[in-house]
Protein backbone atom coordinates (compact mmCIF):
# COMPACT_ATOMS: atom_id res chain seq x y z
CA UNK A 1 0.00 0.00 0.00
CA UNK A 2 2.87 2.35 0.84
CA UNK A 3 4.38 1.77 -2.61
CA UNK A 4 1.09 2.54 -4.32
CA UNK A 5 0.57 5.70 -2.30
CA UNK A 6 4.14 6.83 -2.99
CA UNK A 7 3.54 6.52 -6.74
CA UNK A 8 0.23 8.39 -6.36
CA UNK A 9 1.93 11.15 -4.40
CA UNK A 10 4.73 11.55 -6.94
CA UNK A 11 2.22 11.61 -9.80
CA UNK A 12 0.37 14.44 -8.07
CA UNK A 13 3.57 16.31 -7.26
CA UNK A 14 4.71 16.14 -10.88
CA UNK A 15 1.35 17.40 -12.12
CA UNK A 16 1.05 20.20 -9.58
CA UNK A 17 4.48 21.53 -10.55
CA UNK A 18 3.44 21.91 -14.18
CA UNK A 19 1.56 25.14 -13.66
CA UNK A 20 1.12 25.82 -17.37
CA UNK A 21 -0.44 22.39 -17.81
CA UNK A 22 -2.71 22.96 -14.82
CA UNK A 23 -3.86 26.31 -16.22
CA UNK A 24 -4.67 24.70 -19.56
CA UNK A 25 -6.44 21.82 -17.82
CA UNK A 26 -8.71 24.40 -16.22
CA UNK A 27 -9.02 26.52 -19.34
CA UNK A 28 -10.21 23.64 -21.51
CA UNK A 29 -13.40 22.81 -19.57
CA UNK A 30 -14.02 26.49 -18.92
CA UNK A 31 -13.93 27.21 -22.64
CA UNK A 32 -16.31 24.32 -23.30
CA UNK A 33 -18.65 25.74 -20.67
CA UNK A 34 -18.55 29.38 -21.74
CA UNK A 35 -18.68 28.91 -25.52
CA UNK A 36 -22.42 28.10 -25.45
CA UNK A 37 -23.29 29.84 -22.20
CA UNK A 38 -25.43 32.51 -23.89
CA UNK A 39 -27.79 29.80 -25.15
CA UNK A 40 -29.21 26.82 -23.24
CA UNK A 41 -27.30 26.21 -20.00
CA UNK A 42 -27.91 22.48 -20.18
CA UNK A 43 -25.81 22.25 -23.32
CA UNK A 44 -23.05 24.21 -21.56
CA UNK A 45 -23.02 21.72 -18.71
CA UNK A 46 -22.87 18.78 -21.11
CA UNK A 47 -19.96 20.42 -22.93
CA UNK A 48 -18.27 21.08 -19.60
CA UNK A 49 -18.35 17.34 -18.88
CA UNK A 50 -16.62 16.67 -22.16
CA UNK A 51 -14.02 19.33 -21.41
CA UNK A 52 -13.22 17.80 -18.02
CA UNK A 53 -12.99 14.33 -19.57
CA UNK A 54 -10.66 15.55 -22.29
CA UNK A 55 -8.41 17.53 -19.95
CA UNK A 56 -7.99 14.70 -17.43
CA UNK A 57 -7.50 11.95 -20.00
CA UNK A 58 -4.88 14.05 -21.80
CA UNK A 59 -3.04 14.59 -18.51
CA UNK A 60 -3.18 10.82 -17.91
CA UNK A 61 -1.87 10.10 -21.39
CA UNK A 62 1.13 12.37 -20.96
CA UNK A 63 1.84 11.20 -17.40
CA UNK A 64 1.91 7.62 -18.67
CA UNK A 65 4.20 8.47 -21.57
CA UNK A 66 6.55 10.42 -19.30
CA UNK A 67 6.83 7.47 -16.90
CA UNK A 68 7.61 4.92 -19.62
CA UNK A 69 11.39 5.01 -19.01
CA UNK A 70 11.10 5.23 -15.24
CA UNK A 71 8.67 2.37 -14.65
CA UNK A 72 10.93 -0.56 -15.65
CA UNK A 73 13.58 0.55 -13.17
CA UNK A 74 10.96 1.01 -10.46
CA UNK A 75 9.88 -2.52 -11.25
CA UNK A 76 13.47 -3.64 -10.59
CA UNK A 77 13.50 -1.56 -7.40
CA UNK A 78 10.72 -3.72 -5.96
CA UNK A 79 7.45 -2.38 -7.33
CA UNK A 80 4.85 -4.70 -8.78
CA UNK A 81 2.90 -3.66 -11.90
CA UNK A 82 -0.21 -3.02 -9.79
CA UNK A 83 1.67 -0.59 -7.54
CA UNK A 84 2.64 1.40 -10.60
CA UNK A 85 -0.63 1.56 -12.53
CA UNK A 86 -2.94 1.79 -9.52
CA UNK A 87 -0.70 4.37 -7.84
CA UNK A 88 -0.63 6.51 -10.97
CA UNK A 89 -4.36 6.12 -11.38
CA UNK A 90 -4.97 7.14 -7.76
CA UNK A 91 -2.91 10.28 -8.27
CA UNK A 92 -4.76 11.12 -11.48
CA UNK A 93 -8.15 10.48 -9.88
CA UNK A 94 -7.21 12.93 -7.12
CA UNK A 95 -6.06 15.47 -9.71
CA UNK A 96 -9.29 14.96 -11.66
CA UNK A 97 -11.37 15.64 -8.57
CA UNK A 98 -9.37 18.79 -7.90
CA UNK A 99 -10.02 19.94 -11.49
CA UNK A 100 -13.73 19.10 -11.37
CA UNK A 101 -14.53 20.70 -8.01
CA UNK A 102 -14.27 24.38 -9.08
CA UNK A 103 -16.43 23.64 -12.12
CA UNK A 104 -19.06 21.99 -9.95
CA UNK A 105 -19.14 25.15 -7.82
CA UNK A 106 -19.32 27.25 -11.00
CA UNK A 107 -22.40 25.33 -12.15
CA UNK A 108 -24.01 25.56 -8.72
CA UNK A 109 -23.64 29.33 -8.64
CA UNK A 110 -24.13 30.05 -12.34
CA UNK A 111 -26.87 27.67 -13.47
CA UNK A 112 -30.11 27.64 -11.47
CA UNK A 113 -32.71 24.91 -11.20
CA UNK A 114 -30.54 21.90 -11.98
CA UNK A 115 -30.29 18.58 -10.19
CA UNK A 116 -26.87 19.31 -8.70
CA UNK A 117 -26.46 15.79 -7.38
CA UNK A 118 -26.73 14.64 -10.97
CA UNK A 119 -24.17 17.21 -12.10
CA UNK A 120 -21.79 15.90 -9.43
CA UNK A 121 -22.45 12.30 -10.46
CA UNK A 122 -21.80 13.15 -14.12
CA UNK A 123 -18.52 14.78 -13.19
CA UNK A 124 -17.57 11.77 -11.07
CA UNK A 125 -18.09 9.53 -14.09
CA UNK A 126 -15.80 11.77 -16.16
CA UNK A 127 -13.14 11.81 -13.45
CA UNK A 128 -13.39 8.04 -12.90
CA UNK A 129 -13.12 7.08 -16.57
CA UNK A 130 -10.66 9.68 -17.93
CA UNK A 131 -7.47 8.53 -16.09
CA UNK A 132 -7.67 4.84 -17.08
CA UNK A 133 -8.65 5.86 -20.62
CA UNK A 134 -5.62 8.15 -20.96
CA UNK A 135 -3.35 5.59 -19.33
CA UNK A 136 -4.59 2.84 -21.62
CA UNK A 137 -3.87 4.91 -24.71
CA UNK A 138 -0.50 5.96 -23.30
CA UNK A 139 0.42 2.34 -22.59
CA UNK A 140 -0.68 1.06 -25.99
CA UNK A 141 0.79 3.88 -28.07
CA UNK A 142 4.34 4.67 -26.97
CA UNK A 143 4.55 8.00 -28.82
CA UNK A 144 2.67 10.99 -27.46
CA UNK A 145 1.60 12.36 -30.85
CA UNK A 146 -0.18 9.15 -31.84
CA UNK A 147 -1.80 8.94 -28.42
CA UNK A 148 -2.99 12.54 -28.56
CA UNK A 149 -4.49 12.05 -32.01
CA UNK A 150 -6.31 8.89 -30.93
CA UNK A 151 -7.69 10.71 -27.91
CA UNK A 152 -8.83 13.49 -30.22
CA UNK A 153 -10.66 10.95 -32.37
CA UNK A 154 -12.41 9.49 -29.32
CA UNK A 155 -13.47 12.87 -27.98
CA UNK A 156 -14.65 14.03 -31.42
CA UNK A 157 -16.76 10.91 -31.85
CA UNK A 158 -18.12 11.42 -28.36
CA UNK A 159 -19.00 15.01 -29.20
CA UNK A 160 -20.65 14.42 -32.57
CA UNK A 161 -22.36 11.04 -32.27
CA UNK A 162 -26.11 10.86 -31.80
CA UNK A 163 -26.48 10.13 -28.06
CA UNK A 164 -29.71 8.21 -28.65
CA UNK A 165 -28.07 5.83 -31.15
CA UNK A 166 -26.71 2.42 -30.23
CA UNK A 167 -23.18 3.37 -31.17
CA UNK A 168 -23.13 6.13 -28.55
CA UNK A 169 -23.19 3.51 -25.81
CA UNK A 170 -19.79 2.33 -27.00
CA UNK A 171 -18.22 5.71 -26.37
CA UNK A 172 -16.47 5.99 -22.99
CA UNK A 173 -18.22 9.06 -21.63
CA UNK A 174 -21.80 8.26 -22.63
CA UNK A 175 -22.59 7.76 -18.94
CA UNK A 176 -21.84 11.34 -18.01
CA UNK A 177 -23.99 12.58 -20.89
CA UNK A 178 -26.97 10.48 -19.76
CA UNK A 179 -26.62 11.52 -16.13
CA UNK A 180 -26.14 15.17 -17.10
CA UNK A 181 -29.27 15.03 -19.27
CA UNK A 182 -31.15 13.79 -16.22
CA UNK A 183 -29.64 16.64 -14.18
CA UNK A 184 -30.24 19.52 -16.59
CA UNK A 185 -33.34 18.46 -18.56
CA UNK A 186 -35.15 16.89 -15.59
CA UNK A 187 -35.80 13.71 -17.56
CA UNK A 188 -37.02 10.45 -16.01
CA UNK A 189 -34.86 8.31 -13.75
CA UNK A 190 -34.01 5.92 -16.55
CA UNK A 191 -31.31 8.30 -17.73
CA UNK A 192 -29.70 8.30 -14.30
CA UNK A 193 -29.90 4.52 -13.96
CA UNK A 194 -28.57 3.81 -17.46
CA UNK A 195 -25.80 6.36 -17.03
CA UNK A 196 -24.77 5.04 -13.63
CA UNK A 197 -24.59 1.43 -14.81
CA UNK A 198 -22.64 2.48 -17.92
CA UNK A 199 -20.26 4.58 -15.84
CA UNK A 200 -19.50 1.76 -13.42
CA UNK A 201 -19.07 -0.81 -16.18
CA UNK A 202 -16.80 1.41 -18.28
CA UNK A 203 -14.71 2.39 -15.26
CA UNK A 204 -14.23 -1.23 -14.20
CA UNK A 205 -13.55 -2.27 -17.79
CA UNK A 206 -10.98 0.46 -18.30
CA UNK A 207 -9.19 -0.34 -15.05
CA UNK A 208 -9.06 -4.03 -15.96
CA UNK A 209 -7.75 -3.18 -19.44
CA UNK A 210 -5.04 -0.96 -17.93
CA UNK A 211 -4.17 -3.76 -15.49
CA UNK A 212 -3.86 -6.24 -18.34
CA UNK A 213 -1.70 -4.00 -20.53
CA UNK A 214 0.62 -2.93 -17.70
CA UNK A 215 0.94 -6.49 -16.41
CA UNK A 216 2.09 -7.61 -19.84
CA UNK A 217 4.37 -4.63 -20.45
CA UNK A 218 6.02 -4.84 -17.02
CA UNK A 219 5.94 -8.62 -16.74
CA UNK A 220 8.78 -10.68 -15.39
CA UNK A 221 10.45 -12.12 -18.47
CA UNK A 222 10.64 -15.87 -18.75
CA UNK A 223 14.31 -15.97 -19.70
CA UNK A 224 15.28 -14.33 -16.39
CA UNK A 225 15.48 -16.51 -13.31
CA UNK A 226 15.91 -14.92 -9.88
CA UNK A 227 17.55 -16.84 -7.07
CA UNK A 228 17.85 -15.67 -3.48
CA UNK A 229 21.27 -14.91 -2.05
CA UNK A 230 22.18 -17.68 0.19
CA UNK B 1 39.64 25.56 -15.70
CA UNK B 2 39.04 27.75 -12.64
CA UNK B 3 40.65 27.19 -9.25
CA UNK B 4 37.75 25.16 -7.81
CA UNK B 5 37.60 22.86 -10.82
CA UNK B 6 41.35 22.42 -10.79
CA UNK B 7 41.36 21.57 -7.07
CA UNK B 8 38.56 19.07 -7.56
CA UNK B 9 40.35 17.39 -10.44
CA UNK B 10 43.57 17.41 -8.42
CA UNK B 11 41.86 15.76 -5.43
CA UNK B 12 40.38 13.13 -7.72
CA UNK B 13 43.77 12.42 -9.28
CA UNK B 14 45.31 12.01 -5.83
CA UNK B 15 42.60 9.53 -4.90
CA UNK B 16 43.15 7.63 -8.11
CA UNK B 17 46.85 7.38 -7.24
CA UNK B 18 45.89 6.08 -3.80
CA UNK B 19 47.52 8.92 -1.88
CA UNK B 20 46.46 8.52 1.75
CA UNK B 21 43.29 10.50 2.56
CA UNK B 22 44.94 12.63 5.25
CA UNK B 23 47.91 13.44 3.00
CA UNK B 24 45.62 14.25 0.08
CA UNK B 25 43.47 16.59 2.18
CA UNK B 26 46.58 18.32 3.44
CA UNK B 27 48.06 18.78 -0.04
CA UNK B 28 44.80 20.03 -1.54
CA UNK B 29 44.35 22.49 1.34
CA UNK B 30 47.87 23.78 0.80
CA UNK B 31 47.28 24.23 -2.90
CA UNK B 32 43.98 26.01 -2.22
CA UNK B 33 45.67 28.39 0.23
CA UNK B 34 48.42 29.06 -2.26
CA UNK B 35 45.94 29.86 -5.03
CA UNK B 36 43.82 32.04 -2.75
CA UNK B 37 46.76 34.04 -1.47
CA UNK B 38 48.82 34.21 -4.64
CA UNK B 39 46.13 34.07 -7.30
CA UNK B 40 46.96 33.07 -10.85
CA UNK B 41 45.86 30.32 -13.16
CA UNK B 42 46.31 26.98 -11.32
CA UNK B 43 47.33 25.30 -14.59
CA UNK B 44 50.19 27.78 -14.81
CA UNK B 45 51.05 27.75 -11.10
CA UNK B 46 50.96 23.97 -10.61
CA UNK B 47 50.55 22.50 -14.08
CA UNK B 48 47.97 19.89 -15.08
CA UNK B 49 46.18 18.25 -12.11
CA UNK B 50 47.22 14.77 -13.21
CA UNK B 51 50.90 15.61 -13.53
CA UNK B 52 51.04 17.48 -10.25
CA UNK B 53 49.20 14.63 -8.50
CA UNK B 54 51.64 12.13 -10.01
CA UNK B 55 54.56 14.16 -8.68
CA UNK B 56 52.98 14.38 -5.23
CA UNK B 57 52.22 10.66 -5.18
CA UNK B 58 55.81 9.86 -6.09
CA UNK B 59 57.21 12.13 -3.40
CA UNK B 60 54.98 11.15 -0.46
CA UNK B 61 54.04 7.63 -1.46
CA UNK B 62 50.69 5.92 -1.75
CA UNK B 63 48.75 3.27 0.09
CA UNK B 64 49.35 -0.19 -1.30
CA UNK B 65 46.48 -1.51 -3.39
CA UNK B 66 44.14 -3.69 -1.37
CA UNK B 67 44.65 -7.36 -1.70
CA UNK B 68 41.63 -8.51 -3.59
CA UNK B 69 39.45 -11.14 -2.05
CA UNK B 70 38.84 -14.24 -4.07
CA UNK B 71 35.80 -13.86 -6.30
CA UNK B 72 32.64 -14.94 -4.54
CA UNK B 73 29.72 -17.02 -5.76
CA UNK B 74 28.18 -16.48 -9.18
CA UNK B 75 25.71 -13.60 -9.14
CA UNK B 76 24.94 -13.23 -12.85
CA UNK B 77 25.00 -16.02 -15.38
CA UNK B 78 23.85 -15.32 -18.93
CA UNK B 79 24.22 -17.98 -21.58
CA UNK B 80 23.25 -18.53 -25.19
CA UNK B 81 21.78 -15.05 -25.56
CA UNK B 82 20.57 -14.47 -29.10
CA UNK B 83 18.58 -11.45 -30.18
CA UNK B 84 17.26 -10.51 -33.61
CA UNK B 85 15.59 -7.33 -34.76
CA UNK B 86 13.82 -8.37 -37.93
CA UNK B 87 16.36 -10.14 -40.11
CA UNK B 88 19.30 -8.60 -38.33
CA UNK B 89 20.92 -10.70 -35.63
CA UNK B 90 22.30 -8.35 -33.02
CA UNK B 91 23.50 -10.94 -30.54
CA UNK B 92 24.43 -14.52 -31.29
CA UNK B 93 25.00 -17.00 -28.48
CA UNK B 94 26.50 -14.39 -26.14
CA UNK B 95 27.24 -15.27 -22.53
CA UNK B 96 28.73 -13.82 -19.39
CA UNK B 97 29.30 -15.03 -15.85
CA UNK B 98 30.04 -12.50 -13.13
CA UNK B 99 30.80 -13.38 -9.53
CA UNK B 100 30.37 -11.37 -6.36
CA UNK B 101 33.30 -8.95 -6.11
CA UNK B 102 33.90 -8.68 -9.84
CA UNK B 103 33.48 -5.91 -12.39
CA UNK B 104 32.77 -6.95 -15.97
CA UNK B 105 32.95 -4.57 -18.91
CA UNK B 106 30.91 -5.03 -22.07
CA UNK B 107 32.68 -3.46 -25.01
CA UNK B 108 32.24 -3.36 -28.75
CA UNK B 109 31.46 -1.11 -31.68
CA UNK B 110 28.33 0.99 -31.95
CA UNK B 111 25.27 -1.12 -32.64
CA UNK B 112 26.89 -4.43 -31.68
CA UNK B 113 24.26 -5.07 -29.00
CA UNK B 114 25.93 -3.94 -25.76
CA UNK B 115 22.88 -2.16 -24.40
CA UNK B 116 20.59 -4.88 -25.73
CA UNK B 117 22.62 -7.51 -23.86
CA UNK B 118 22.41 -5.47 -20.66
CA UNK B 119 18.66 -4.91 -21.02
CA UNK B 120 18.19 -8.64 -21.54
CA UNK B 121 20.20 -9.29 -18.36
CA UNK B 122 17.98 -6.77 -16.56
CA UNK B 123 14.84 -8.49 -17.85
CA UNK B 124 13.64 -5.40 -19.67
CA UNK B 125 13.48 -7.12 -23.05
CA UNK B 126 13.29 -10.77 -24.02
CA UNK B 127 15.93 -12.58 -26.08
CA UNK B 128 15.05 -14.89 -28.93
CA UNK B 129 17.11 -17.56 -27.21
CA UNK B 130 19.13 -17.96 -24.04
CA UNK B 131 18.58 -17.48 -20.34
CA UNK B 132 19.85 -15.35 -17.50
CA UNK B 133 20.11 -16.29 -13.84
CA UNK B 134 20.50 -13.51 -11.28
CA UNK B 135 21.23 -14.26 -7.66
CA UNK B 136 20.06 -11.51 -5.33
CA UNK B 137 18.68 -8.07 -5.95
CA UNK B 138 19.19 -6.43 -9.32
CA UNK B 139 19.96 -2.75 -10.00
CA UNK B 140 20.01 -1.10 -13.42
CA UNK B 141 21.16 2.32 -14.62
CA UNK B 142 20.12 3.25 -18.16
CA UNK B 143 22.23 5.22 -20.59
CA UNK B 144 19.80 8.11 -20.39
CA UNK B 145 16.27 8.78 -19.19
CA UNK B 146 14.94 6.89 -16.23
CA UNK B 147 14.32 10.03 -14.16
CA UNK B 148 11.27 12.25 -13.77
CA UNK B 149 11.72 15.85 -14.91
CA UNK B 150 9.35 17.39 -12.39
CA UNK B 151 10.55 15.58 -9.27
CA UNK B 152 13.34 16.64 -6.93
CA UNK B 153 16.37 14.36 -6.43
CA UNK B 154 15.14 13.62 -2.89
CA UNK B 155 11.79 12.53 -4.26
CA UNK B 156 13.53 10.13 -6.62
CA UNK B 157 15.31 8.62 -3.62
CA UNK B 158 12.00 8.29 -1.76
CA UNK B 159 10.32 6.73 -4.80
CA UNK B 160 13.06 4.16 -5.40
CA UNK B 161 13.53 3.53 -1.68
CA UNK B 162 9.81 2.79 -1.18
CA UNK B 163 10.12 -0.03 -3.72
CA UNK B 164 12.67 -1.70 -1.48
CA UNK B 165 10.67 -1.00 1.69
CA UNK B 166 12.80 1.96 2.83
CA UNK B 167 11.07 4.71 4.81
CA UNK B 168 11.34 8.28 3.53
CA UNK B 169 14.00 9.55 5.90
CA UNK B 170 16.41 6.64 5.45
CA UNK B 171 15.83 6.67 1.66
CA UNK B 172 16.69 10.38 1.46
CA UNK B 173 19.77 9.91 3.64
CA UNK B 174 20.92 6.86 1.68
CA UNK B 175 20.44 8.70 -1.60
CA UNK B 176 22.34 11.76 -0.46
CA UNK B 177 25.16 9.63 0.94
CA UNK B 178 25.44 7.69 -2.34
CA UNK B 179 25.39 10.98 -4.29
CA UNK B 180 28.21 12.39 -2.16
CA UNK B 181 30.38 9.42 -3.11
CA UNK B 182 30.12 10.72 -6.68
CA UNK B 183 31.16 14.16 -5.50
CA UNK B 184 27.58 15.46 -5.75
CA UNK B 185 25.66 17.20 -2.98
CA UNK B 186 22.11 16.47 -4.09
CA UNK B 187 20.22 19.77 -3.77
CA UNK B 188 16.92 19.71 -1.93
CA UNK B 189 15.08 22.22 -4.10
CA UNK B 190 16.18 21.83 -7.74
CA UNK B 191 13.92 19.97 -10.13
CA UNK B 192 15.56 17.23 -12.16
CA UNK B 193 14.81 19.05 -15.40
CA UNK B 194 17.06 21.88 -14.24
CA UNK B 195 20.03 19.56 -13.59
CA UNK B 196 22.81 19.37 -16.16
CA UNK B 197 23.14 16.20 -18.22
CA UNK B 198 26.06 14.95 -16.14
CA UNK B 199 24.32 15.68 -12.84
CA UNK B 200 21.20 13.93 -14.04
CA UNK B 201 23.33 10.89 -14.74
CA UNK B 202 24.70 11.09 -11.20
CA UNK B 203 21.10 10.98 -10.02
CA UNK B 204 20.47 8.03 -12.31
CA UNK B 205 23.47 6.19 -10.95
CA UNK B 206 22.57 7.02 -7.36
CA UNK B 207 19.09 5.62 -7.90
CA UNK B 208 20.49 2.34 -9.16
CA UNK B 209 22.69 1.82 -6.10
CA UNK B 210 20.18 3.05 -3.51
CA UNK B 211 18.63 -0.32 -2.72
CA UNK B 212 22.06 -1.96 -2.42
CA UNK B 213 21.65 -4.43 -5.27
CA UNK B 214 23.76 -7.57 -5.40
CA UNK B 215 24.05 -7.27 -9.18
CA UNK B 216 24.49 -3.82 -10.69
CA UNK B 217 24.02 -3.29 -14.43
CA UNK B 218 25.28 0.06 -15.74
CA UNK B 219 24.74 1.18 -19.33
CA UNK B 220 27.38 3.83 -20.01
CA UNK B 221 26.28 5.74 -16.93
CA UNK B 222 29.00 8.36 -17.12
CA UNK B 223 27.60 10.40 -20.03
CA UNK B 224 28.33 14.06 -19.30
CA UNK B 225 30.57 13.39 -16.30
CA UNK B 226 33.49 15.74 -15.84
CA UNK B 227 36.92 14.20 -15.25
CA UNK B 228 36.72 14.37 -11.45
CA UNK B 229 33.32 12.72 -11.36
CA UNK B 230 34.50 10.09 -13.80
CA UNK B 231 37.32 9.17 -11.42
CA UNK B 232 34.86 9.25 -8.50
CA UNK B 233 32.62 6.92 -10.47
CA UNK B 234 35.31 4.27 -10.87
CA UNK B 235 36.33 4.72 -7.25
CA UNK B 236 32.73 4.09 -6.25
CA UNK B 237 32.60 0.99 -8.43
CA UNK B 238 35.76 -0.20 -6.70
CA UNK B 239 34.15 0.22 -3.30
CA UNK B 240 31.03 -1.62 -4.44
CA UNK B 241 33.16 -4.44 -5.82
CA UNK B 242 35.09 -4.64 -2.57
CA UNK B 243 31.74 -4.85 -0.79
CA UNK B 244 30.96 -7.98 -2.80
CA UNK B 245 28.73 -6.60 -5.53
CA UNK B 246 28.79 -8.03 -9.04
CA UNK B 247 28.95 -5.17 -11.53
CA UNK B 248 28.53 -5.07 -15.29
CA UNK B 249 29.41 -1.85 -17.13
CA UNK B 250 28.80 -1.11 -20.78
CA UNK B 251 31.68 1.10 -21.83
CA UNK B 252 33.31 2.67 -24.85
CA UNK B 253 36.26 3.96 -22.87
CA UNK B 254 38.86 1.28 -23.28
CA UNK B 255 41.39 3.05 -21.07
CA UNK B 256 39.30 2.02 -18.09
CA UNK B 257 39.55 -1.66 -18.83
CA UNK B 258 42.50 -1.94 -16.48
CA UNK B 259 39.98 -1.44 -13.71
CA UNK B 260 37.80 -4.41 -14.53
CA UNK B 261 38.08 -8.12 -13.96
CA UNK B 262 36.31 -9.40 -17.07
CA UNK B 263 35.74 -8.06 -20.55
CA UNK B 264 32.94 -9.22 -22.84
CA UNK B 265 33.72 -8.07 -26.37
CA UNK B 266 30.55 -8.09 -28.46
CA UNK B 267 32.21 -6.96 -31.66
CA UNK B 268 30.85 -9.40 -34.27
CA UNK B 269 34.30 -10.81 -35.00
CA UNK B 270 35.08 -10.90 -31.29
CA UNK B 271 32.29 -12.24 -29.09
CA UNK B 272 34.74 -13.34 -26.46
CA UNK B 273 35.12 -13.09 -22.72
CA UNK B 274 38.59 -12.40 -21.42
CA UNK B 275 40.14 -11.34 -18.15
CA UNK B 276 40.66 -7.66 -17.43
CA UNK B 277 44.15 -6.27 -17.27
CA UNK B 278 43.97 -6.24 -13.49
CA UNK B 279 45.83 -2.99 -13.01
CA UNK B 280 43.30 -1.84 -10.47
CA UNK B 281 42.10 -4.78 -8.51
CA UNK B 282 45.21 -6.87 -9.07
CA UNK B 283 43.23 -9.69 -10.60
CA UNK B 284 44.32 -11.30 -13.84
Amino acid sequence: MNRMLTVAEMTLRELLRRRGVLALMLLLPLTFYLIRRDAYVGQSVRSLMLGISWAVSTAALFATSAARELEPRLRLAGYGPRHLYLGRMLGLWAAGLAIALPFFLLVVFDAPNLRYGGVAAGMLCCVAIAPPLGMLIGALLPRELEGTLLLLVIVTVQMLIDPAGTGAKLTPFWSSREITTWAVDHTDGGYLARGSVHGVLVTVGMVLAVAAVFSVRLRRRRHLRHLPVG
Amino acid sequence: MNADEWLRAFAAELRQRRVRDDDARHVVAEAATHLRDGGGDPAVVFGLPGRYAAAIAESIGATPPPVPAAPGPVRLHARGITKRYGRRTVLRDAGLTVRAGQIAAIVGANGCGKSTFLRICAGLISPDAGEVTVTGRLGYCPQQGGTADFLLPDEHFVLVGAGGGLARGPARRAGRAAARKLGWDAPGDVLTRHLSGGTRQKLNLTMSTLTEPDVLLLDEPYQGFDRGTYVDFWDQLGRLRDAGRAIVVVTHLLNQLDRVDLVLDLTPAGGTVRDGDAGWGGRA
